[in-house]
């Protein structure tokens, strides 16, 4: 796509933020792209050092996302920490936007979580964001105050496993879950598949679930680096 | 191939007459409606039949016996045409034209005109909807178009032809008549208060190529054309240089009664993509061989760009 297309910014890959007047004019004058889902390019890599400087983050296994589309299955213990402090792992080490699933649908706040990468949580979503190549998060169920991995959404699952899928476990640095300290985020070898299964299968869906829930878990609880 | 193209007057028929000209395979071309073409065509020929002239339409198809029908007859609301005189004509031109080509036995394919309206508002579970979602219109047009795709998918399964429906993203450019790029033209355009969803659009060129390709392919079934990228009201209407108004639900009503005294009416699926915005997905470039579609912002740009008007004289004294 050319540069007259995008103006400078990707749907994809974090780009470099310019001067304040640069980005206002940018901005004044329409000069900036959306893309389907939402997302504000511009508006999103604004965010991003003020998000970088709020999460801090220890990142390992990065090199084991392939550029292309995937799937980041990852825990979730009270709701938006974990998904920001994956977003600014990815951002920083793999120079990549995330497409985090949970949109809500709410006018305004959906809104304006789409502008900075969130989707709808539905199959339908997910396989668009991945058809079009984005590294799609999908997180596991609210774990609140426990620590371990959540159960998987298995109605979301079906949409994912013609993909790279990816556990990833993220744990607050600090003591009693309290985020004093960079969190850290594990990024793990994407799944085996078992290609005795069709497209779309649902029970590749569930064994794909299953999997990612447990090696997320293991990630968690340090059996498996990343 | 004997290709029927109704709605040839518009600015999408006649290019499809145009480049359908340009190939050999294709032997003869008919085409009808209710304005002239917009260009000069060599080969193809036109008849000026109002769809309401039944018998005259239905006798047309009937005598030229196509092997194709590429079915431009779909009139978008406030394009041309109010959006009953729209409706009305649609309907007349879809079932007349495609239950006579029918009739004559030769009718081996069919491919509508349709549009992303088909999907309804935008939703949150199918922000980028592909073929594969169900469509739900909720304005008179997304109805039309859904219609069409209906009464056709039923005569092909009563005669055994295969049909194609291309539902196409806004086509906008600067030479067609299209309620969107009149709006975005205004000096002052209505946008959403609350809401900035994202839109796509296509390239006329890119849809009638889409047309064409369809036509040779025969591909059966839905495709969505839909230009890469998207766009969003006030990053349209900024990109114009044109200041956004924003409106609030109730005043909506008024914005649109403002526009149309300002030569842009606004029918109500161009209300629902500014409110709620309007994408869609598929594999329509791949399936029909189209390469690079142009991006949803490259539309929008060209869109802009107008031929300066140099008064002559003016310019012979400056090039003197």
């Amino acid at each position: 796509m050319t540069i007259g297309a995008t103006f400078g910014r990707d749907a994809d890959r974090v780009s470099p933020v310019e001067s304040p007047w640069a980005e206002l004019r940018r901005r004044v004058s329409g000069r900036y792209p959306r893309d389907g889902f939402g997302l504000d390019p511009q508006v999103s890599d604004l965010v991003a050092p003020v998000l970088d400087l709020l999460v801090r983050v220890h990142v390992e296994g990065a090199e084991q996302i392939a550029p292309g589309a995937a799937t980041l299955v990852m825990n979730r213990g009270l709701g938006v920490a974990e998904p920001a402090a994956l977003a600014v792992a990815v951002a920083r080490e793999v120079g990549r936007r995330v497409r985090v699933v949970g949109a809500p649908d709410v006018t305004g706040l959906g809104g304006a979580l789409r502008r900075v990468g969130a989707i709808g949580s539905s199959p339908a979503e997910i396989g668009a964001a991945l058809a079009a190549g984005h590294l799609v998060v999908v997180p596991l169920a609210l774990t609140w105050l426990r620590a371990g991995a959540g159960t998987p959404p298995l109605e979301l699952m079906q949409a994912i496993t013609s993909f790279p899928v990816h556990p990833v476990g993220v744990r607050a640095g600090g003591p009693f879950g309290l985020a004093v300290r960079p969190w850290r985020v594990t990024i793990g070898e994407a799944l085996e598949r078992d290609e005795s299964y069709p497209a779309g299968d649902p029970l590749a869906a569930a064994d794909v679930a299953e999997a990612a829930r447990a090696a997320v878990d293991a990630l968690l609880h340090g059996t498996v680096s990343g | 191939m004997r290709v029927l193209v109704t709605g040839m007057g518009g600015e999408l028929g006649t290019r499809v007459a145009q480049l359908l000209e340009e190939r050999d395979d294709v032997t003869e071309i008919a085409g009808c409606d209710f304005v002239p073409p917009r260009r000069r065509l060599r080969r193809a020929e036109f008849r000026r039949i109002d769809p309401r002239r039944r018998e005259r339409l239905r006798d047309f198809v009937l005598d030229f016996a196509p092997t194709h029908v590429a079915h431009f007859g779909v009139y978008e609301p406030a394009s041309r045409l109010s959006p009953d005189d729209a409706s009305a004509r649609t309907e007349l031109a879809t079932v007349t034209a495609l239950s006579a080509a029918a009739r004559t036995g030769r009718l081996e394919y069919v491919v509508v005109r349709s549009g992303l309206e088909v999907y309804g508002p935008r939703q949150n579970r199918a922000s980028i909807p592909d073929e594969s979602v169900p469509p739900a219109p909720r304005s008179p047009y997304g109805s039309s178009l859904l219609r069409v795709e209906t009464v056709a998918a039923g005569l092909g399964r009563r005669h055994g032809v295969a049909i194609g429906a291309l539902r196409y993203a806004p086509v906008v450019g600067s030479h067609v008549p299209s309620p969107l790029g009149r709006l975005l033209r205004l000096p002052v355009v209505p946008v959403s208060a609350t809401n900035d969803p994202p839109f796509s659009l296509v390239h006329p060129e890119d849809a009638c190529r889409a047309m064409v390709a369809a036509l040779v392919h025969g591909h059966d079934g839905p495709l969505n054309i839909v230009g890469p990228g998207a766009a969003s009201p006030w990053q349209a209407v900024r990109l114009g240089g044109r200041i956004p108004l924003p409106v609030i639900g109730p005043l909506w009503g008024a914005a649109s009664r403002s526009a149309e005294l300002l030569g842009a009416a606004i029918a109500p699926h161009v209300v629902e993509l500014l409110r709620s915005g309007r994408t869609g997905a598929g594999e329509a470039a791949a399936v029909l061989g189209l390469g690079t579609l142009r991006s949803t912002q490259e539309v929008l740009t060209d869109l802009y760009e107008w031929a300066e008007v140099v008064p002559l004289a003016a310019a012979q004294a400056s090039a003197a």
